[in-house]
Order: structure tokens, then C-alpha cells, then sequence
């Protein structure tokens, strides 16, 4: 494919992208998380019971298998339920107002019960009738009508369940619509806890049901492929006598019948279980053989024995009393036979082990964002997005001019694909996920710049613009590869291992580095190359190149300087250790158990108010700021204590709203052991990210560019611990996703700077490693020093305009991103100048210049033997057919600088054949006499001269 | 939290091994590895093979690492010393006769 077709089909693809973003971006939902749109978001740890003593992966689906059941009959809507870790489980549920409830009705254990249907089941006159196939009645439809026919039954104090052992309220609005997700509640006033202002509405209901009065779901039709059909809004009302519970099966599991094949449901039962199994069945089987009347067959006058998971009939197979006149005899078990699938086998034998081996559910973390400051979040997220957007553009356009005009384009682009594919996918978008989006922002700009620093590389050179973006995109694109594969791998593990909130950014990120590759490097070349040939790229000054070449080039010593800034390092880290060690790092609730509540109130108060009105309620501990939120409200207080308990939770809420009238609130209660969690996952994931960081620089440059790459990293790390410590600030979560950041950010650079001089070492034949490395940093610090600016923009619009959350994200990133840049200038790069000195050739380059010149000079010259560092001459600009693969002049008088063409004459000392020169390499090293080296032509290794073929000059290869 | 203490000092102290000549087992890196090495093992030997926790550490607890480090360092710069010896040694013995 030609270039110009190509660069056209880029264009059309880019262009029908942008078409279906904006197609996706109207047409979908952006799907906001708890922090964003307020809720309730919980998090359980599975315990083990006498049921079930250790918890299994197959325990741990099952019990999200029935939170997943009750969310649903909470009619919450976009819940999230997710299994975290080896044993919990993560349940968000959007525009959920009250945290303790939802986690008592999500996280209590199954309940499960078994009962002889026709002795319970209550007819419209609440009466049972036992003689009668479902005791004579039918299926009542509506949940109203079924509320109201057992409001009207007398109270029943049989042996009851927990469910049923008090008189419950059940609430309706005025159309009879069920209100608290059709829960019912013993405090009346509970069930109006969501409706606006807490109060009843106009027209509602509530309806009284008397205890031991139960009201079953019925069970849920099968699809033709046997999966579960919808949960029909059919009820029964039946006295609250179970004959069995869960704990009386054992070994429930889906079989085949053995003689027919077909799936059946089996399961055993305890000593004591087998005893009432066979009790129930033999009534069962005996009321089904006096009611049989003599004609009928069995299977239509058999009784029933059901099966009710928290109140929902699951299963409710008949006894058939011509085979079992005696009941079954639990000793051998049980099997329920029938048009099971084995779809539908499977999922009742899934039902019966989810209440005969239940596992305990503990709460160990519990947080509660309102509606307004999830709102409040967005605004706040969304305005440092905007201000980040404006400011990397501003910052590009001033730098680059025409082709900054092109990256703000595709930073436009960019920024469309990214929010449809959030749409799409759909991405549930959070304030870390926020975060990665503005981060990806930078992202996308340094892969703009790394190409267009080369390209402002290549016009000072001598080159065309054509030619020289031809080379930019060409020399550049394995450096932005290289450092995007590092960013991809980091958030991909950061996604794999660490918490929830985490994931969210590193997910953005990921997604956000891969789309960046497609607009900032694919788009922005196509278009590049599309105009390259028009005036608006004809001028240097468009690109922001000066008329001069080579008069941004640093001529600084890095490497001669590196000990100084050693020293500084040096003594930053031991301020921090001192500071670590002194003041400690402050731990967030995130890692320390403890509650932390914020709320605004109505009247202004004190500290010490606020502190006394909540030690009154018997908490200690108690730690109170007041905050400065004006969208919140006016009298906004922090108040953050141990570790309390919803119910404590909401004492404490209830002794504000007594004393200063509260407005609204949020809260978060984390337990010790999801701090544990949130650490060893955060720990698991530096790691990981070092070992996969370390194994990529190793394959795609040596081993020994690793080793300084983990050290510098480490720098940046412990400089912001030591940073966060001698400040007092806060760590949490959101500190931890940016100290993984940092790891893949402060690799940005240090790549940026190692890609040169993997590149220049094979060009410098002659030089020291120390000049390979200061002429590196010689091109490329400009580079990396824009890139690093590029990332701190938007990280600094999050710190100045993002909420709470995104401030502690964003401070961590400055001082990692600037400490990264820092590092991988004056660590990583002595480090390995340092290391790599030591192998034998740049030892013998080493020797012998010091031999020459009595020191070594920080930037190799044409008469140490070195690439050429002069300025080109202006001379008349060789063109080639195509530019991209021209020589441009420096290159040139580089070439033949090295090939020692133009040099003085040189005259090698007579050598018989096969002689070798005299002293070898050390004595040569050491101050000997060679020839070559005197003239600076050879490669430096002491082969000495050789008689050299003449040289075509235009192409610098023998004739 | 005694533990990154410890290894902070060990890497900071390091950083001043740039003013030494390099005569280091396996070079800067090996300075690194007996600084950062020797700052983890010492500070665990003088606390009886534990981490001290948040609570125990102190500034004291940076000044630990200290010796830990100095004793690091001399053991990679002795060790080094001994393999230029012994180099020097081999390579004198492959000089070429004359």
C-alpha cells in the first residue's frame, strides 16, 4: 500500500470512529459508580460455619448467587456485585440511602425451610385444609392482595423462624406498590426511611401482618433450555411451620436417576433431619392415600413437601404415597425426581446447598456517599478533566505551533473515543476512574511529543519537514511503545491485583493507552504526513524549531554532575527516613480500621461541640475537623473515630441531627481486615509491577538497564513516602494507585532517556560510556523534561480543581512524576554509566582517552575518536527521492568523521602478515602507543589501522 | 515500618558511595546491595530478628541502620578489592612472552 493510501485510510478510519463515538456517545448511558451518583457500597467477608467449615470458591459464588437474589428483590437498580479476593464479596447498590439496613438484608445468612405445604398453606379465610391438594386455595396474584389476605389472619405461635417471629409493617404506596423493596420492617416508621423527607407520602399504606403468618414468593416457571424464568409476582400466605431447616440436609448435588437417566436433585440428611424427613413424609403420604380417591392416580393426589429459601418457594415436590406408604426414610437419603434439565437440576441442588450449607457473612467495610456529594465529585472531576484538557493543549500549542494544533486534534479525538468507549463497554466511570482518564490525557500528549521532539530533532539536523516527520514518527515509535507497554502492563496490574477503586483507574488508564496509541501516533501521522507537503508545514518556525540549528542542544555535564545530585538525592531520601521514622506515615482509614463520618449541619458548631455531643454516646477517640465545603454546606465536620458499626453509625447521625440539625451525611467504616486486604494487595501489586517492569527492560535492552531502572524507582517511591511523611499528609487507597503509577510514569522518562542511548552506543564507537550517555541526555532532555511538564498539567489541574479523592491521587503524582524526571536524568543514568563503565571495552575507551587527552571530556570530539558534536555546516541540503530515507548533513559529516575519510593522513607502522599489533588491548589501555586512537579513527577495540578502500562519498560505502 | 526505614537510610546513605572510587563488588549496584542489605540485616539483628511495628519506631530507628550499612558497604568494597587482586593476578600471568 502506498504511503498517500495509507495515510487516506487512516484518515477514514478515524473519521468513521469519530462518527460512531458520537452515535455511541448520544445514544448510551454513562454508567456513574456509587462515588459518583451516591449509595451504599458494602463489602462482606465470608466466615466459616459448622455447615460449611472452610470457605470454598463454590461457597463463595453461591453466597453472591443469593446476595445477587436479594439486591434484586431490593429493586435496586445497576447493583454491582462482585467477588474481591479469595473470601468476599463487593456489593455496591446506587441511590441505596440507608447503609444499614441494605447490609442487614443483603449480607444475612440463607435462610432456608421445608414444610408440609398442605398443613400450612392458608386459604382467603386463613384456614388450612390439609385434606386438599394445595390446601384448596390457589396462587394469589399481586403482592398487595397477598399482604392483605395475611393481615388479616390471626397471629400463629407455633414453632416459627426468625422471619415471622414478630408482627411485621409492610408498605405501599397509593398505586399498591410495594415500598422498601417490599421488605417488611417491625418499626413502622422504617419503611418510609427512603421516601422524600423520611416521611409517609400522601395515599400510602402500611400494612400489619400478625407473627408465625408467612408470605412465600412462588417458585419460578422454567425456560424451555432449562434455565430460570422470571420471579413471578404470585404469593402464598401459610402459617410459619417448618418441619425441616437447611441445617438438617446434608450433601445436596445435582444426579441422574439411574435407571432413567435423568437428572434428579439428591441429598441426605443429619441423624436428626432423618428422623423429621421421614415424620413429614410419612404424614404427607398417609393424607395423600385417605384423600385419593379410587380412581385417581397418585401423582395428582399426592401432598407436597416445599421448599422455601428466604421466603421464596423454590422447589415443592409431591410425596407419591403408592410408592412411599410409609414416608421416606431419610436413612438413605432423598432424590427430587421430575422434568428437571439439567440446567434446572443444577440450579435447585445449587439453592438447596446455599441454605443447607450457608456461610456467615461479616461487614468489613461499609461505605455511604449521598446523592449530592456524589454529584459534587462529578463536577469536580469532570472541571480538572476540562481544566487539564485546556492547559496540556495551551502547553502544546505554544511548544510545537502547527503540530501542537494537530495534537490538540487528536487529544480531542482522544478524549471522544475514550468517553464512548466508557459508554460502550460500559465502563462503570468513578473518580479514580476519572483520574486515569485526565492521566491518559498526558499520556496521549507525551507520545505527541516524544514524536515531535524528534521530529524538531531532525529539522536542526538539516532535514526537510517532509523528511524530518517521515523520521520523527519512524526513530520515534519504538520509544512510545516501549514506554506504553510499561504504563499498559502497570494498570493491567493494578487492575488484576489491587481493590476495587483501584481497579477503576487502572482500567481507564489501560484503555486510555491504547486509544492514545491509535490517535496520538496513527491519527497524528497520517495527518502529518498528509500536509507535509503544504506550506503550513514549510516553515521551521511552525513547528517551533528556531532558524539555528543545534542552539536548544544542552552542553551540560549530567554524568560529571551526577554526584552532586547523588548528594542531593541522598539527602532528601535520609530527610524522609528521618521523617518516616520520626513522625511516621499518617494511614488512612483505608488501612486502619476505624469510621470516619461527615456531615453537614444546620447552625454552626464548634469542635469541641461536636466532639462532646459524640462522646456522649460512649465513643472515645473521637477526632472532629471542621471542613471548608460549600457545595456540601455550610457547617461541614469530619468526624472519624474507630471502627463503628452501622447501627453506632447511625446513633451518632441521630445525636447530630438532635443537637445541630443535620443536613445530609456520608460515611465510611472500614474493619481491620479489609485494611489488611487493601495493603497486601497494594504490595502484591509494586511487586509484580517491578518483576514485569524489570523483565520487559531486560528483553527489550540488557539485563544492566534494569537493575538502574528498579533503583530509581525505588528513589521515587521512598522520596514520596518520605514527602507524605514529613508533610503529615493522609495515605490511603488512592495514594497507593498513585505510588503504582509513579512506577509506570517515572519509567516513561527513564525509557525515553535509555532508548537514546541504546541508540547512540552502537554510534559512538570510540567514546566512553559516560559521553554516550551525556550526549544522550543531551537530545533528549528536552524531551523528557517536556513530557514529564506534559503529565504534571493535568495531574496539577486534578490537585487544584479535583475533590478530596483526587487531591490526595494528584498530590502523590506531582511529587512522583517530578521525582521520577529527576531520577531518571541524574539516578538511573549515572547508575548505569557507573555500572557499565566497569565492562572491559569501556574500560579499555576509558583508559585510552584519559592516555589522550589527561581527562575525559564530557562530550566525545572527532579527535578523541568520537561522534562529531559540531554544529553542521550550512551547507546546501542533499535531497533524496524519498526524504525519510536521506542522510541528512550532520549525519553525514558524522559518517565520515568516523570512517576517518577527511581526517589527517594516517600512516600505519609497517606489520608483517598475521603480526599482531604490539601490546594488545591493556597495554594500549593503559597509555600505549596506538596508532588509531592518536588519530581518532578505529573502533576503539586496537585493531589499528587498516588500509581503508576509497569511499564514495555520497553514500559512505567502498566503491 | 522499622523495615523501610531501615533500607531509606541504607539507600540514602549509598547514594554518597559516588565520591568513593569504584572499587566495589559488582560496582555502584554492588554498593547498593551491601548498603541496602546491610542496613535490613543489622537493623534486624540489634531489634532480636523482629520488624519493630509502627508504634516502636522512633528516630532512633534510622540511626539503626548506620552501622548496618558502613558494614554493608566495607564487605561488598573488601570483597572487590579482593577480586581486583585476584584479576590483576590472572591477567599478569596471560601477559605475552617477550
Amino acid at each position: 500500500m502506498s504511503e498517500r493510501r495509507r495515510n487516506l485510510f487512516v484518515l477514514l478510519l478515524v473519521l468513521g470512529l469519530i462518527a460512531a463515538s458520537v452515535v455511541v456517545a448520544v445514544a448510551r448511558d454513562t454508567k456513574l459508580g456509587l462515588d459518583l451518583q451516591g449509595g451504599v457500597s458494602l463489602v462482606y467477608q465470608a466466615k466459616p460455619t459448622k455447615q460449611q467449615p472452610t470457605i470454598t470458591q463454590d461457597a463463595l459464588d453461591r453466597a453472591v448467587d443469593i446476595i445477587r437474589e436479594r439486591v434484586d428483590s431490593l429493586g435496586v437498580a445497576e447493583p454491582s456485585i462482585s467477588r474481591s479476593g479469595k473470601d468476599q464479596v463487593e456489593v455496591d447498590l446506587p441511590a441505596v440511602k440507608d447503609a444499614q439496613r441494605a447490609a442487614n438484608q443483603v449480607g444475612s445468612t440463607a435462610q432456608m425451610y421445608f414444610y408440609d405445604w398442605e398443613k400450612t398453606l392458608l386459604d382467603e379465610s386463613c384456614k388450612t385444609n390439609p385434606d386438599q391438594v394445595d390446601g384448596g386455595t390457589q396462587q394469589i396474584p399481586g403482592f398487595y392482595s397477598a399482604v392483605k389476605r395475611a393481615a388479616k389472619c390471626p397471629p400463629f405461635d407455633a414453632k416459627t423462624t426468625t422471619t415471622s417471629s414478630e408482627p411485621r409493617f409492610y408498605g405501599f404506596d397509593k398505586a399498591h406498590k410495594p415500598v422498601n423493596g417490599g421488605l417488611p420492617e417491625t418499626d413502622q416508621s422504617k419503611l418510609w426511611q427512603d421516601q422524600p423527607g423520611g416521611e409517609r407520602p400522601a395515599g400510602a399504606e402500611a400494612i400489619r401482618v400478625p407473627n408465625g403468618i408467612l408470605i412465600v414468593r412462588a417458585d419460578r416457571p422454567t425456560n424451555p433450555d432449562g434455565t430460570p424464568g422470571p420471579k413471578p409476582d404470585a404469593w402464598w400466605v401459610l402459617h410459619d411451620l417448618p418441619a425441616l431447616s437447611g441445617k438438617d440436609i446434608t450433601n445436596p448435588e445435582q444426579n441422574f436417576d439411574q435407571t432413567t437417566n435423568e437428572p434428579i436433585v439428591t441429598m441426605d440428611f443429619t441423624s436428626k433431619g432423618k428422623r423429621e424427613f421421614q415424620q413429614v413424609t410419612r404424614d404427607l403420604a398417609n393424607r395423600g392415600r385417605d384423600n385419593a380417591l379410587p380412581s385417581q392416580r397418585p401423582v395428582d393426589a399426592s401432598q407436597h413437601f416445599a421448599i422455601v429459601l428466604d421466603n421464596e418457594l423454590v422447589s415443592v415436590p409431591y410425596i407419591n404415597f403408592a410408592e412411599n406408604p410409609d414416608g421416606i426414610d431419610g436413612q438413605s437419603g432423598a432424590q427430587i425426581s421430575g422434568s428437571f434439565t439439567t440446567q434446572s437440576a443444577q440450579d435447585l441442588a445449587k439453592f438447596l446447598k446455599i441454605g443447607a450449607l450457608p456461610i456467615r457473612l461479616e461487614l468489613i467495610s461499609r461505605s455511604q456517599v449521598s446523592a449530592s456529594l456524589g454529584k459534587q465529585a462529578l463536577d469536580q472531576g469532570l472541571k480538572a478533566g476540562v481544566v487539564g484538557f485546556v492547559i496540556v493543549a495551551a502547553f502544546l500549542l505554544l511548544f510545537y505551533r502547527v503540530l501542537g494544533a494537530i495534537a490538540v486534534g487528536a487529544l480531542a479525538v482522544y478524549a471522544l473515543y475514550f468517553y464512548a468507549l466508557v459508554k460502550l463497554i460500559p465502563i462503570v466511570l468513578t473518580l479514580p476512574g476519572i483520574a486515569g482518564l485526565i492521566l491518559g490525557l498526558g499520556v496521549a500528549a507525551d507520545a505527541n511529543i516524544v514524536i515531535f521532539e524528534r521530529v524538531k530533532e531532525e529539522v536542526r539536523r538539516g532535514r526537510s519537514t517532509g523528511a524530518a516527520i517521515a523520521e520523527g514518527y519512524k526513530k520515534g515509535i519504538s520509544t512510545i511503545v516501549d514506554a506504553n507497554v510499561v504504563t499498559f502492563l502497570v494498570a493491567f496490574i493494578l487492575f488484576i491485583l489491587a481493590t476495587a477503586g483501584v481497579k477503576g483507574f487502572a482500567l481507564t488508564l489501560g484503555l486510555g493507552t491504547v486509544v492514545s496509541l491509535l490517535t496520538a501516533v496513527l491519527a497524528t501521522q497520517a495527518v502529518l504526513l498528509t500536509l507535509r507537503g503544504t506550506t503550513l508545514l514549510r516553515s521551521k518556525a511552525a513547528l517551533g524549531t528556531g532558524a539555528t540549528s543545534d542552539r536548544e542542544r544542552w552542553h551540560f555535564d549530567f554524568m560529571g554532575a551526577s554526584r552532586w545530585f547523588f548528594s542531593l538525592s541522598g539527602m532528601i531520601l535520609l530527610i524522609g527516613a528521618f521523617a518516616i521514622a520520626g513522625k511516621g506515615l499518617k494511614f488512612g482509614i483505608d488501612f486502619e480500621a476505624g469510621t470516619r463520618i461527615k456531615a453537614s449541619l444546620n447552625q454552626p458548631v464548634t469542635v469541641d461541640q461536636v466532639r462532646s455531643v459524640v462522646e456522649k454516646q460512649g465513643f472515645t477517640n473521637v477526632e472532629v475537623q471542621t471542613l471548608k465545603d460549600p457545595e456540601l454546606g455550610k457547617n461541614v465536620v469530619q468526624i472519624s473515630t474507630g471502627s463503628l458499626k452501622p447501627p453506632q453509625v447511625n446513633r451518632v447521625e441521630t445525636a447530630l441531627r438532635r443537637s445541630f440539625g443535620l443536613q445530609q451525611s456520608s460515611s465510611d467504616s472500614i474493619g481491620p481486615t479489609f485494611g489488611k486486604t487493601i495493603a497486601n494487595s497494594a504490595l502484591k501489586a509494586i511487586l509484580a509491577s517491578l518483576a514485569v517492569i524489570s523483565m520487559y527492560i531486560a528483553l527489550r535492552f540488557e539485563w544492566k538497564f534494569a537493575v538502574p531502572v528498579l533503583i530509581a524507582l525505588m528513589h521515587d517511591i521512598l522520596i514520596t513516602g518520605g514527602v507524605y511523611a514529613l508533610l503529615g499528609r493522609e495515605v490511603t487507597a488512592s495514594t497507593v494507585a498513585a505510588l503504582l503509577t509513579i512506577l509506570g510514569f517515572s519509567l516513561y522518562d527513564t525509557i525515553i532517556v535509555f532508548d537514546r542511548i541504546r541508540e547512540n552506543m552502537p554510534r559512538m564507537p570510540n567514546a566512553a560510556f559516560s559521553q554516550v550517555v551525556n550526549r544522550s541526555m543531551a537530545e533528549v532532555l528536552t524531551r523528557s523534561l517536556a513530557t514529564s511538564f506534559c503529565t504534571l498539567l493535568p495531574v496539577i489541574a486534578l490537585l487544584l480543581f479535583g475533590g478530596d479523592t483526587l487531591k490526595d491521587f494528584a498530590f502523590a503524582l506531582v511529587v512522583g512524576i517530578a521525582s521520577g524526571a529527576y531520577s531518571s536524568i541524574f539516578i538511573a543514568s549515572p547508575v548505569l554509566t557507573h555500572w557499565k563503565e566497569r565492562e572491559p571495552i569501556y574500560r579499555a575507551r576509558h583508559a585510552r582517552i584519559l592516555a589522550e587527552h589527561g581527562a575525559i571530556p564530557a562530550y566525545a570530539v572527532a579527535s578523541a575518536g568520537g561522534p562529531v558534536d559540531i554544529a553542521p555546516s550550512k551547507r546546501r541540503r542533499r535531497t533524496t527521492a524519498d526524504p525519510a530515507e536521506g542522510v541528512s548533513q550532520e549525519e553525514f559529516e558524522e559518517m565520515v568523521s568516523q570512517l576517518g575519510v577527511e581526517t589527517a593522513p594516517v600512516v600505519a607502522p609497517p606489520r608483517a602478515q598475521g603480526q599482531r599489533p604490539p601490546g594488545g588491548r591493556r597495554a594500549r589501555a593503559a597509555g600505549g602507543t596506538p596508532g588509531s586512537a592518536e588519530a581518532g579513527i578505529g573502533d576503539g577495540e586496537g585493531d589499528g589501522p587498516k588500509p581503508r578502500k576509497p569511499r564514495n562519498k555520497s553514500h559512505g560505502r567502498p566503491r | 515500618m522499622a523495615a523501610l526505614v531501615w533500607v531509606m537510610t541504607g539507600l540514602a546513605l549509598w547514594h554518597f558511595t559516588i565520591f568513593l572510587p569504584d572499587r566495589w563488588w559488582s560496582g555502584i549496584v554492588g554498593a547498593f546491595l551491601g548498603a541496602v542489605i546491610g542496613a535490613f540485616v543489622f537493623g534486624l539483628v540489634i531489634s532480636g530478628f523482629s520488624v519493630p511495628g509502627r508504634s516502636d519506631t522512633h528516630l532512633i530507628t534510622a540511626l539503626e541502620a548506620v552501622p548496618g550499612v558502613l558494614l554493608g558497604l566495607a564487605v561488598v568494597w573488601l570483597v572487590g578489592v579482593r577480586q581486583e587482586r585476584l584479576g590483576d593476578g590472572a591477567r599478569d600471568g596471560l601477559a605475552p612472552r617477550r
